[in-house]
């Protein structure tokens, strides 16, 4: 154990040196400009619209999902998916709460709940993708495994230093995003009242266990959730790196990857093996806000298993593969 | 980046000891950042999968203060059936907005609150909806509440009957799933509205569907569509007794069919009159007469699924509209 340490210094100290990490903050800091300012001028919109009364806008909005709810050119699984945001729209109005109450903190929100399933895998990717074949690359590889170190160590202290930036990536991704969409939308918002705990069965939404927690609370159990999926997806890419001698082979892997997985969402709802799939998985923030997942049958306990197996398997084929393969070219 | 690649090969060479207070940072934040993420994970889990189900116990503050302050200003909300939603207009506008941009063409300051309408409604259907809080909220904000409903219920006579079980919503989804029959022999607006692609070759199949609406069909539903009329009219008066109520009437959209002029005149003129005399007893609100605006007019406004008034039929609905405001 001692002598992992060192090495774990070693791996992160290469992170920071290959500027990655810098790159990562370069591209949230400037898209989430971007996002905060088309998020101000749809609410400007609004507000003309509404007289700035969320309750109308709300309304309306309800409204225009009932009615294309009996439109036959909308498939089923979109109708089940208004179905559902019909009744907690409803259930919000019910209870006046706003489920948008403008601010930074609900624009943050909002913003990691879309990033869970590729922005945020982009991200980690971007740091885990070269972190065993970009020392092949280069040949660097040689002088990490001269050394007086067992193998495993060395690729021990590389997956310990790509956790430790995953987690970072998370925080920066909620600092970045909360404190530029504060200034267009203020920097309150930790206490207001969100709901969950909407259990989904079919079309019908059952409001028995839904409760409000303040948004602070909400905001961490979905980091947390985020972090979860953003683990195995790292360790995914690690796996990749691992197999691939070529960082922009194993880069392009997982993107191919991450982008089936978006796609399949929108449209495997009848292809049920996919549930099965890891990038089907990835939104596990939906089980939180009770949107329904993409395919029947998927449910939290569920997508953490499917997610924890991909995981767990990765890392075993990770350390098989890099202990035992002959590291020649 | 060559300078970089001897930096890494040693873990105590040089370069390191600059890194000492960043590694230091680094390994402390990540860790703190980890834990953190940790917790959050654990407990969204167990919050997901046993929820505390303790339920919001705020009670539902009934925000009736504050109806529209009197200060000069229209303030329009619609509820109803298609008719209000603005179907079969190309420009999607409806005799709502064309009534708004109509008072507020003089300089009067006319806001449009909400328009609640949804194809294919009936009075059974309106009157579970007036029970929600948002509607009941966006009515609160108007002054001017615009109401159409009841031509679902007078057309899909006895196709109704056989899905009164099923509810409304079912009934237009199967209107929606594109069987020309029930389309044209409900009537219902709904079927109307979403086969208008698909309607205009079934016109056959449209006369004989309307074959089986005889007036006595069509006027089975009236009794108990015009005591569910009246509940939604007081009702709404309830909810904003300040707001004046306009009830748009019902006109015959099927009297371009010879055999259908007749009884559906008739059938429409019993459900107005019964309308008429629900309104007079009650104050503050008023019929907006729509069946002589389209009776012998039917191919110039009436919209291609001969059923909803086109873009020229709402503009008259809405002139109408103005004038009875005004």
């Amino acid at each position: 154990m001692n002598s992992l340490l060192p090495l774990i210094r070693n791996e992160c100290m290469k992170i920071i040196k290959k500027k990655r990490f810098y790159v990562i903050l370069l591209i949230l800091v400037v898209l989430v400009p971007m996002f905060t300012y088309a998020q101000m001028r749809s609410a400007e919109r609004n507000r003309a619209k509404f007289s700035s009364d969320w309750r109308l806008e709300l309304q309306q909005q309800i409204t225009d999902n009932e009615n294309s709810l009996s439109s036959s050119r909308i498939p089923e699984e979109w109708k089940t998916y208004r179905r559902v945001f019909i009744q907690q729209m409803q259930y919000y109005l019910d209870h006046d709460v706003n489920p948008n109450e403008p601010s930074g903190v609900t624009f943050t929100r909002e913003f990691l709940d879309n990033s869970i399933s590729l922005f945020i895998p982009l991200m980690i990717m971007a740091v885990a993708s070269d972190i065993v074949s970009g020392e092949r690359t280069t040949g660097t590889i040689k002088m990490l495994l001269t050394r007086p170190v067992k193998r495993w160590k060395v690729l021990m202290s590389k997956m310990i230093a790509l956790l430790m930036f995953v987690s970072l990536i998370i925080v920066s991704a909620f600092l970045v995003s909360y404190l530029i969409s504060g200034l267009a939308f203020g920097y309150s918002g930790f206490n207001a009242p969100v709901f969950t705990g909407f259990q989904l069965s079919g079309d019908s939404v059952d409001m028995s266990a839904v409760h409000s927690v303040p948004q602070w609370e909400y905001m961490l159990m979905q980091t947390g959730l985020i972090w979860f999926v953003s683990v195995v997806v790292a360790l995914l890419a690690f796996m990749v790196s691992v197999l691939f001698r070529s960082t922009a082979a194993s880069i392009v892997v997982m993107m191919a990857a991450l982008i089936a997985g978006t796609i399949l969402t929108n449209m495997a709802s009848a292809w049920t093996s996919a549930k099965y799939l890891f990038m089907v998985n990835l939104g596990l923030t939906n089980y939180l806000s009770g949107s329904p997942a993409p395919i029947e049958g998927m449910s939290l306990p569920f997508s953490i298993a499917v997610l924890s197996i991909w995981g767990i398997v990765s890392v075993i084929i990770s350390f098989a593969v890099f202990t035992k393969r002959d590291i020649l070219n | 980046m060559f300078k970089y690649k001897t930096s890494y090969r040693t873990d105590g060479g040089i370069g390191l000891n600059d890194f000492k207070w960043t590694w230091r940072g680094l390994s402390l934040v990540s860790i703190a950042a980890t834990l953190l993420l940790v917790i959050g994970f654990i407990y969204a889990a167990r919050d997901i999968m046993s929820p505390r189900g303790t339920s919001y116990s705020v009670e539902a503050p009934q925000n009736t203060a504050a109806p529209a302050e009197e200060s000069g200003i229209l303030k329009v909300a619609a509820v109803g059936d298609s008719l209000a939603k603005g179907t079969g207009d190309n420009t999607g506008e409806g005799f709502v907005r064309r009534a708004v941009a109509g008072l507020s063409a003089d300089g009067t300051k006319t806001e449009l609150i909400g328009n609640l309408g949804i194809n294919g409604l009936t009075t059974a259907g309106l009157r579970d909806k007036l029970k929600e809080e948002g509607v009941q909220y966006v009515l609160r904000q108007a002054n001017i509440i615009l109401v159409s409903i009841g031509g679902n219920d007078l057309f899909q006579g006895a196709q109704r009957m056989l899905n009164e079980t099923e509810g409304g919503t079912d009934a237009s989804r199967k209107a929606a799933s594109g069987s020309a029959e029930v389309q044209a022999g409900s009537g219902g607006s709904e079927g109307a509205a979403v086969g208008r692609a698909a309607v205009p070759g079934g016109g056959s199949s449209e006369n004989a569907g309307l074959k089986d609406l005889n007036p006595e069909q069509l006027l089975t539903s009236l009794p108990s569509a015009s005591k569910r009329l009246e509940e939604i009219l007081s009702s709404i008066s309830d909810i904003n007794p300040q707001a004046r109520i306009y009830y748009i009437g019902l006109y015959n959209p099927f009297g371009d069919l010879r055999e259908m002029l007749i009884p559906g005149n008739q059938a429409v003129t019993s459900w107005n009159n019964a309308a008429m005399d629900i309104i007079n007893r009650n104050t503050g609100m008023t019929l907006v007469p729509t069946l002589d605006l389209f009776n012998g007019h039917l191919g110039k406004y009436l919209s291609s699924d001969h059923f909803h008034p086109n873009g020229d039929g709402y503009q008259r609905m809405a002139d109408r509209i103005v004038q009875a405001i005004r």
